[in-house]
């Protein structure tokens, strides 16, 4: 049995808080944030190293799934070529509400220094995005930092009402 | 007026050139210059027709007749050592000669020594494909057809490899502009929202430098966007962006600069 | 939210269930973990076995080559970073090479050797990359966590030469931008001291593993002819029985005044593989500290210059530039109007991390490239995987396409 070593009568007293139902699942939601690895190219590569051993990001509790549909957040990290926009959308569809969405870099955000017939010019053509990193490609910094702006973001919204439709383009 | 610009080649133009500027060649040295080079030269020779033949840049260029294409290779792979092919791709020259020129790039491992077979072929004609002698052929003759719309007869899988399959026009050809054609900008949305979607979205949204009333300025300083054209005066006062709402978040603690140390040293 | 309507058919209606025959067609990607970036596999299995695999490329396409028919030369450097994003300066140093064979240029001592040196750290950081995500493929998380440690050590001193960790664009055409940091040799000197301990751990932890032999060994064996018929190079290439390392055959820069080992075996699978991995890390070690003393003796004999001296091709220095007026001319004409190389063609193959990765130029004369094509190792490693598959199990299609080591950038330009 494992010794819990909570003095109750100092540490906020009894393991007993009050709060909103918001609160709580609010909290929930944004220190868990799964994320989808969708690393699509050079800023796939910053995502993993936010990922890996310098960085860290399962402190933040975000912590990588393959699968969309055990995904809160879906990092789109890198370029979206017409090719693959069929894809990411699926992916997209397959996430379970509420779902967020980071664009990661100048390429996902406008297609970035990648004009041509061949690119997306921004993943916000194709699913709606709430958090915009500028960057080629962002440090992992700037993705952590992205990260506790929409833990942020979460906090601030009603959890009970269903979500808001997203604006797309 | 509008400026006249020529259809047939939309690649950038220089914007101003000399008149009396003449561009330097690059060096070309006849092949008799490098024994090996000269030993293979004369065995083509004594097989194939080649058209011409120099020493650019430590490598070999021999130009022969599209039909010889697979014969001349298959003569380099078994008889005179050149195990590798590369490279191969072709070359626009549509508007100018009215064909595409297509090379091969060889590497002999055994003499150490880079080869160039190049061929022109007229638009519309499709060339042997020598996917049977260099397996690399395979995927750089689909290369081939996706970017320039080359055919190479025999080839196992002639489709596109890397547009979609239901992608229209061929990108690299001189014809065809950097930001794609009509099709090229919508493709994305017809194949997911459907033609219709269209008119929903409006053209304008597929201009990737149109500015829309909506935006704003200074989006880095989140909270503090302003339309766009407002005039910014300087005077506004600083904003430090939180990470954390103030007075702490729920059940979270706030990470506190003081009580850390900072680890300085990288070499730690 | 509603979801909002689209055309998109359940994914399933493409595969055919009414089939005689037991073969089951697995979509493998676009966007999975272990297809180190967006490669598609089509795989008809019997059973677990692979019959059948049909690669499919495209999905990083963003076409390079039509963007380098519109630019300047000098314009093109950055976007060749994103190629092989994980050895950026590799890819700008090949490119910088055609065209300066192209113009004919020599570049001076010093800039060739910081050059090397940031090849050298560049073939190290795509090394480690490739171990990690490799490890992490197979199963190994501890070998992900020290490998990317390592890693970012070399990024940071990477970071302090160019400012940027991922995207150099450390390169010119002509030379270097800059001189190293000062921290840069003492940084390098305390890193690669550490290397061959580190590098002794990853081996104690893999070499004599159970599990990691079993996915390697006898796994993914492509013999002499098929690597050569593929246009296999670098590791893949030295791992099938070819002792090929275009450093050595056709030394470019300094590589033939420092010495290395040229590590192949003749086994021509993934174990093979990983070994020469490992061993080309020991021998980038080795080149590194050769490079710094070479460093060393051209700051001793006082060789200052970092870019080459042409100036119609490449600009004055920056102190030339702001006072004489000549200089401050040419240097106007080039970055607006860029330079003129001679009408000519070059193929011009370096030895980057993944392979031999060419730049093919076609120049007639214009500002603007007449045709570039990128050659890059991984498209034909990609390849391979069309005849290489048939014939394993599912589980070793993650361990053949880490060992191949494909960057979809460079796949797909």
């Amino acid at each position: 049995m494992a010794q819990h070593k909570v003095n109750y009568t100092q540490d906020g007293g009894l393991p007993v808080a009050l709060t909103s139902i918001d609160k709580i699942v609010n909290w929930g939601r944004s220190n868990s944030l799964w994320a989808l690895t969708y690393g699509l190219a050079c800023c796939g590569i910053e995502m993993m190293a936010s990922g890996a051993s310098r960085y860290d990001f399962d402190r933040f509790g975000t912590i990588f799934r393959a699968s969309p549909r055990q995904a809160d957040v879906m990092i789109v990290a890198g370029t979206l070529t017409k090719k693959h926009a069929e894809f990411i959308k699926r992916l997209y569809d397959q996430m379970t509400e509420p779902r967020w969405v980071i664009s990661m870099g100048s390429c996902a955000n406008t297609g970035g220094m990648f004009n041509t017939y061949a690119t997306v010019q921004g993943v916000d053509r194709v699913i709606p995005v709430d958090l915009y990193l500028p960057g080629c490609a962002p440090r992992p910094e700037t993705l952590q930092y992205g990260v506790m702006l929409l833990q942020q973001k979460i906090r601030s919204k009603q959890a009970s009402k269903a979500q808001k439709a997203k604006r797309l383009m | 007026m509008r400026a006249y610009k020529a259809k047939d080649n939309v690649q950038a133009k220089a914007y101003y050139t000399d008149r009396f500027y003449k561009s330097p060649q690059v060096p070309k040295s006849p092949p008799e210059s490098d024994e090996v080079f000269n030993s293979d030269l004369e065995a083509i020779k004594s097989k194939f027709e080649v058209l011409d033949s120099f020493i650019q840049v430590e490598q070999l260029v021999v130009f022969i007749n599209p039909k010889d294409n697979y014969g001349v290779l298959e003569l380099m792979r078994d008889e005179l050592e050149y195990s590798q092919l590369s490279e191969m791709s072709a070359i626009d020259w549509v508007a100018d000669r009215g064909g595409f020129e297509v090379f091969y790039q060889l590497l002999s491992m055994n003499k150490r020594k880079r080869i160039r077979i190049k061929m022109f072929i007229k638009d519309g004609d499709a060339l042997n494909s020598v996917e049977k002698l260099f397996r690399s052929a395979d995927w750089s003759e689909r290369e081939m057809f996706d970017m320039f719309g080359i055919e190479a007869l025999g080839h196992p899988f002639m489709k596109r490899i890397l547009m979609p399959y239901d992608w229209s026009g061929h990108p690299l050809l001189k014809t065809y502009p950097l930001q794609g054609d009509e099709a090229a900008s919508w493709y994305e949305v017809d194949k997911i929202y459907g033609k219709e979607a269209r008119e929903e979205i409006g053209p304008e949204n597929r201009d990737s430098s149109r500015v829309d009333r909506y935006d704003s300025d200074r989006f880095s300083r989140l909270g503090h966007e302003v339309p766009k054209g407002t005039k910014i005066t300087g005077d506004e006062p600083e904003v430090v962006q939180p990470y954390q709402e103030e007075g702490g978040v729920f059940l979270v603690k706030k990470f506190h600069k003081d009580s850390t140390t900072i680890v300085d040293d990288p070499q730690r | 939210m509603a979801q909002i309507k689209n055309r998109l058919t359940p994914f399933f209606e493409n595969i055919t269930f009414d089939r005689d025959d037991n073969e089951l067609i697995l979509n493998f990607g676009p966007q999975h973990p272990s297809s180190h970036g967006q490669l598609r596999l089509m795989l008809h299995l019997q059973q677990e076995q692979i019959v059948k695999a049909h690669p499919d490329i495209g999905y990083l396409h963003r076409g390079m080559e039509k963007m380098a028919e519109n630019m300047i030369y000098n314009e093109f450097m950055p976007t060749t970073d994103r190629m092989d994003y994980i050895a950026s300066s590799s890819n700008n140093y090949g490119f910088a090479l055609a065209v300066e064979k192209l113009i004919g240029l020599e570049v001076p001592r010093r800039a060739k050797v910081i050059r090397m040196m940031l090849l050298e750290i560049n073939r190290l950081m795509s090394h480690l990359f490739w171990l990690a995500t490799t490890a992490l493929d197979i199963g190994a998380m501890t070998i992900f966590l020290f490998a990317f440690r390592e890693r970012e050590y070399l990024m940071d001193i990477i970071e302090g030469y160019c400012g940027a960790r991922l995207t150099h664009a450390a390169i010119r055409i002509g030379g270097v931008p800059l001189d190293i940091q000062d921290n840069f040799i003492s940084q390098l000197k305390t890193f690669l001291d550490e290397l061959p301990q580190n590098i002794k751990d990853y081996e104690n932890l893999l070499d004599t593993n159970r599990i990691w032999l079993m996915r390697m060994e006898e796994v993914g064996t492509i013999s002499k002819e098929m690597s050569h018929s593929w246009g296999c190079s670098g590791p893949m290439l030295r791992a099938s029985g070819t002792a090929w390392d275009i450093r050595k055959e056709e030394p470019y820069e300094l590589y033939d005044e420092v010495e290395f080992n040229v590590p192949w075996s003749d086994r021509g699978d993934n174990f093979a593989r990983y070994r020469i991995y490992m061993e080309e890390m020991r021998e980038t070690a080795k080149i590194l500290y050769q490079c710094i003393d070479i460093y060393d003796k051209c700051v001793k004999d006082g060789q200052t210059e970092l870019m080459a001296h042409s100036p119609k091709y490449i600009s004055a220095s920056k102190l030339d530039i702001m006072t004489q007026n000549y200089s401050l001319m040419q240097h106007f004409v080039l970055v607006t109007q860029g330079m003129r190389p001679p009408v000519g063609e070059v193929y011009v193959a370096t030895e980057s991390p993944k392979g031999e990765l060419g730049f093919f130029i076609n120049s007639q004369g214009g500002p603007y490239p007449y045709r570039l094509k990128l050659r890059a190792p991984s498209f034909y490693h990609a390849g391979i995987l069309t005849d290489l598959l048939p014939g394993h199990y599912i589980p070793d299609v993650v361990s053949i396409i880490g060992t191949t080591n494909i960057v979809f950038g460079e796949v797909d330009r």
